[in-house]
């Protein structure tokens, strides 16, 4: 009899909502359990301490890293408890992982593909292509998100416990070699073309007011990073305004 | 006001628990809740400030962070209501009060799933599935009414921001209003992106896009 093939699909649709109990406790773990569960499936469940159980609870453990990449130690970490692996060699192998796939997760994901997409959008509304630029943005972020949770389950379930290996893989190395200049040179066109488009329905004045105000706001953000976020500037900017413009005839 | 509210909803859910696809970025959520209103344009517009303020965020670990998705929602119902100029600033001032108020709501959410877990413990280590579901769902569904409960205090700020507001302006004053909006948006998005880009070879991509944006908009002037 041919084994049942692992059910990737379902642990797929299960990752979508890996983050859905994040805590301070255990982080991503509940939600990496729960996904894990259905690859855990054909282990031993007979009795309160089968192999089943207990890999089940080792799921829900402390874990932390980049979502989309999360499936990698998911699918890793199933494959080693049907391996056989010794439970503290799981235990060691989702720690060993929380680090490189946030760091390379953040690196791919949050300082690339995302704020590359987002700034070739904000040009091309800046341009005109109004609802054509969201609904581009959408579609090509998701296939590049999609597809990344589908590698790193696969890459996890294929590899196991030898799963640093396919963090080597050259489309890896050579996205991030890639992404980070293309995000840089792509929101910083956005920038003065989204600074136009914003400022279309302002007088003169209020033309040289805006870029006053931006110019300082962007060294007061810079001169105290860790003080002055972006919301307490635009909080503070609306709050001087509000009292200006209500005294100010 | 229903849909608005069933969209903030799930732009809530999609920013961390699920579906995370991104419907949450300002980019998306701005120009379906204008659609909603038959106001594309004014969702485009409080749709691209919010997302240059969401480059201010890099969300990793367990840092704390506005909540810029249901917030644009509320934004653009309240630019929708007060037209043109005062749209614009009057929708970021209740944007970003509602993102403020979205951030503080998500860290306590964290905190309550954790004492949730804690009270869990016991049962999650025997290993039980359907405890472990159960758990999960249950911060889901409270994810879900988190969401909600921000999007319906957006909305009820826009509601209420107009006819506070909008009477004690100026001509003058509601330009300016809508100066800071703009000018804090671009700062926060010039800020977190060299942030992003860092003082390595990127930063020479970053000057370079930079001056291309510029020719392209002085051309386009």
């Amino acid at each position: 009899m041919t084994p049942r093939p692992p059910p990737l699909a379902r642990t797929l649709l299960r990752l979508f909502a890996v983050q859905g109990s994040y805590n301070y406790e255990r982080m991503l773990g509940l939600g990496v359990g729960v996904a894990e569960e259905p690859l855990l499936r054909d282990l031993p469940a007979d009795g309160p301490e089968s192999p089943y159980r207990a890999a089940v609870a080792r799921g829900a453990h402390f874990f932390n890293a980049h979502p989309y990449l999360a499936g990698l130690a998911v699918g890793a970490a199933a494959r080693a408890e049907h391996d056989g692996a010794p439970p503290e060699q799981v235990e060691r192998l989702r720690a060993t992982l929380c680090g490189p796939l946030g760091s390379l997760g953040d690196r791919l994901v949050w300082a690339g593909w995302l704020p590359l997409l987002s700034g070739l959008a904000l040009a091309a509304i800046a341009l005109g292509a109004g609802w054509a630029a969201v609904a581009a943005f959408f579609v090509v972020y998701n296939a590049g998100h999609v597809a990344l949770r589908w590698w790193a389950l696969r890459a996890g379930w294929t590899h196991g416990a030898r799963v640093a290996s396919a963090l080597h893989h050259p489309l890896l190395q050579r996205g991030v070699a890639i992404l980070g200049p293309a995000m840089a040179c792509a929101v910083g066109a956005a920038l003065p073309l989204t600074a136009q488009y914003l400022a279309a329905p302002f007088e003169m004045w209020a033309r040289g007011a805006l870029a006053a105000v931006a110019a300082l706001g962007f060294i007061a953000l810079r001169w105290v990073p860790d003080r002055l976020t972006g919301l307490r500037l635009g909080l503070g900017l609306v709050a001087g305004a509000l009292v200006v413009g209500w005294l100010w005839p | 006001m229903i849909a608005l509210l069933v969209w903030g909803t799930l732009v809530g859910l999609d920013l961390v628990s699920v579906p995370q696809m991104m419907i949450a970025r300002p980019l998306v959520a701005g120009p379906v809740a204008g659609a909603m209103l038959g106001d594309i344009e004014t969702g485009l517009k409080l749709g691209v400030v919010f997302e240059l303020l969401q480059y201010d965020i890099l969300p990793v670990g367990a840092v704390r962070y506005p909540e810029y998705g249901p917030a644009t929602v509320g934004a653009v119902a309240t630019a929708h209501a007060a037209a043109g100029v005062l749209g614009l600033g009057l929708g970021t001032l209740v944007g970003l009060i509602t993102g403020m108020v979205g951030g503080v709501t998500i860290h306590l959410l964290r905190r309550v799933n954790g004492r949730r877990v804690q009270a869990a413990a016991a049962t999650l280590e025997a290993g039980d599935p359907r405890v472990l579901a159960r758990v999960h769902l249950a911060a889901i569904l409270r994810d879900g009414l988190r969401a909600a409960l921000v999007t319906a205090f957006g909305l009820g700020l826009a509601w209420a921001a107009r006819p506070l507001l909008g009477g004690i302006l100026t001509v003058r004053g509601v330009t300016l209003l809508a100066v800071a909006a703009v000018g804090a948006a671009l700062a926060a998005g010039a800020a977190g992106t060299l942030r992003l880009v860092g003082r390595g070879p990127n930063l020479a991509w970053f000057a370079a896009g930079l001056v291309g944006g510029v020719l392209v908009a002085g051309v386009l002037r």
